[in-house]
């Protein structure tokens, strides 16, 4: 409680410096008993806010888990579908290589793009890469799914198949990766940039060893963000991967693919209870997946910044 | 080391000749090939001119400071001595400025070489986010100075040079940013001198830095003279006096005057100046 010593002359701003410097104990008492009634108010809406955030979170999570614990049975893991019921190896093993797909394209395209806008791109340039990207974001992703199965799987003949998928996948997300570089560069601070130009590095090579690791934390979440999107996508691979009840092969064309969103979306409306089983253990795998990405990220953000600037951790 | 030390022989000579001092003649004045010679030197960003028509010889193995009231242009002049403007948008410069006799500006002079030869320091000490170590040699490993294997015995020796060996000895591999203020800029000398730079370009480095940090400082610096020509560009006075064996003063655009520091203090030959180093502006 900031109390104001009787006598003392406050430099102060306020339009009233007598209201202000007034500190008659009966004014000081209504002063504190207004702030911390105003204090309440605001800690009551924070928690509030807090609630309507998590609440969704946990009721979904708390679903998923339990109904996907019910029907778990580890065969699910090393057994492949046979028409609606069997296991998910091969929704597993397709998934895994289509995020890692897109998490490559990704990672080269969508990085290099955001470096280029940040760092070379002269002024008031790149808006064509800019426009382009953000209109790409804003792409419902059903539409980019039937434009890639038009194009891709019908007039260039791939068929359902890897390809079109990591293409239509890749296109997808990568506005995001883009997005989150540039952002992450631009808030590098000028020193580090003034310090290596000082020093005389070469701008690429003090783009490698002293801008871009600040910028890490920014472009490795924009990245996961991508894969988590790649992950939970339907409508596109609908479209593009079809469905395969074998493992993913080395055949980039011509060979369906099967993935874990495919069982949530389409056994679920199956009159069958052996698919509505494996509906319910995607789920919960696709949650599972989303989670370990989420902590391979803070991972990686951990060890690159343990000599950041704002990192707190004891050495 | 590679050809970028084989390139300035020129200096070195000029170096050797300054520290053979007193003895062998009066070291300062333009009996050598002066560091920096500045000829008709303006600078500008866009329509806005900053300075214009500097003419200024900065003798090697010497301390220069650079005075004069904010926006006057000290840091962009200094700034134009190592081409950090180059990439600045919108910025222009004419006349001609020399480097130990070759023109700073010409087309074959690697602006890379020459930020080598020309280190600087900030006013904010910027340490890179790495390791103490690796900050240290930044510079080194990026001009390939040395090989792998004598990286740690650079590091030492430049520590010990800045007297922050002691200090940072069993932390090597942490975090800079947990040093003091006036630690990290002594980092960043150590850094900029692992290079072993020619000349040092200095923009009030001691101005975020307590006095006990500043002295150190600037026992240092007067320390490395004349093995390395120093331009320092500061605010206080006192320190120019301390420090500096030529002082130039920058105002309205220009440059008006330069001289002996104790000189230029003492009897200022211009109006503008004896009111400026008398505090009565700026
Ligand atoms: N990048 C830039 N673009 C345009 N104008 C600039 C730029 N940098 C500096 N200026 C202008 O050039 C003038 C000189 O700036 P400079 O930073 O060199 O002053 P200074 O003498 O170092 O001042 P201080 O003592 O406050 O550091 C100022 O008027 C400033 O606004
Ligand atoms: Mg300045």
């Amino acid at each position: 409680m900031a109390t104001v010593p009787v006598g003392t002359a406050l430099p102060t701003a306020s339009p009233h410096p007598d209201r202000a410097l007034d500190t008659r104990p009966s004014v000081r008492r209504r002063r504190w008993s207004r702030r911390r009634a105003a204090n309440a108010v605001y800690w009551g809406a924070c928690a509030a806010a807090l609630a309507g955030v998590a609440a969704p979170v946990v009721w979904v999570l708390a679903g998923v888990v339990n109904s996907g614990l019910r029907d778990w049975h580890w065969s699910v893991l090393t057994t492949q579908t046979v028409g609606t019921g069997g296991g998910l190896l091969n929704a597993i093993a397709g998934t895994l290589v289509i995020v890692v797909g897109v998490a490559v394209i990704v990672g080269i395209v969508g990085i290099a793009g955001g470096i280029y806008l940040a760092e070379f791109c002269p002024e008031g340039r790149g808006g064509l890469l800019r426009g382009g990207s953000e209109i790409l974001s804003g792409a419902p992703s059903i539409v980019l799914g039937y434009v890639g199965y038009v194009t891709l799987v019908v007039r260039f003949h791939w068929g359902f198949s890897l390809a079109a998928a990591l293409a239509v996948l890749s296109v997808m997300v990568v506005p995001y990766v883009v997005k989150a570089t540039e952002v992450s560069l631009r808030s590098v601070p000028t020193a580090y940039r003034d310090g290596s130009e000082a020093l005389g590095m070469p701008s690429g090579y003090a783009l490698r060893r002293v801008v871009l690791r600040p910028a890490l934390p920014g472009i490795v979440t924009g990245l996961i963000v991508a894969m988590a999107i790649a992950v939970g996508e339907t409508a596109p691979l609908l479209y593009t991967a079809g469905w395969s009840n074998n493992l993913p092969t080395a055949h980039l064309f011509h060979a369906p693919i099967a993935y874990l969103t495919y069982p949530v979306w389409t056994f679920y409306n199956q009159p069958y209870a052996s698919a509505h089983r494996l509906a319910a253990v995607a789920a919960l795998l696709l949650v599972v997946l989303a989670l370990l990405m989420i902590v391979v990220s803070r991972i990686i953000v951990a060890v690159t910044q343990r000599h950041s600037e704002t990192s707190s951790a004891p050495h | 080391m590679t050809d970028a030390v084989g390139t300035h022989t020129g200096t070195e000579t000029a170096l050797r000749q300054a520290e053979a001092g007193p003895a062998a003649g009066p070291p300062r004045e333009v009996a050598f090939t002066p560091a920096f010679s500045c000829r008709g030197v303006g600078v500008g960003f866009g329509a806005k001119t900053v300075l214009e028509g500097v003419d200024l010889d900065i003798a090697p193995g010497t301390v220069t400071a650079l005075v004069g009231p904010t926006g006057c242009g000290k840091t962009t002049f200094l700034r134009t001595l190592n081409r950090l403007n180059d990439r600045v948008p919108g910025f222009r410069r004419s006349g001609t400025i020399s480097l130990v006799g070759e023109d700073l500006y010409d087309r074959h002079m690697d602006p890379l070489v020459v930020r080598r030869r020309v280190g600087m320091l900030f006013q904010r000490p910027n340490p890179f986010p790495l390791s103490i170590h690796e900050n240290v040699i930044a510079g080194v490993k990026a001009h390939r100075l040395a090989p792998r294997s004598e990286l740690r015995s650079i590091t030492e020796r430049s520590l010990r040079e800045v007297g922050l060996w002691e200090a940072v000895a069993d932390r090597l591999g942490s975090s800079p940013f947990r040093l003091s203020g006036g630690q990290q800029q002594l980092l960043c000398l150590a850094r900029a001198l692992a290079v072993r730079p020619d000349v040092l370009l200095l923009d009030e480095p001691t101005s975020s830095l307590d006095p006990v940090s500043t002295e150190a400082v600037e026992d240092l610096l007067r320390s490395l003279v004349p093995g390395l020509t120093i331009v320092i560009v500061t605010h206080n006075l006192a320190q120019a006096r301390r420090l500096a064996d030529r002082t130039v003063f920058f105002h309205g655009g220009r440059m008006v005057e330069t001289g002996e520091t104790a000189e230029l203090f003492e009897n200022p030959q211009q109006e503008e100046t004896r009111n400026y180093v008398s505090g009565r502006f700026g």
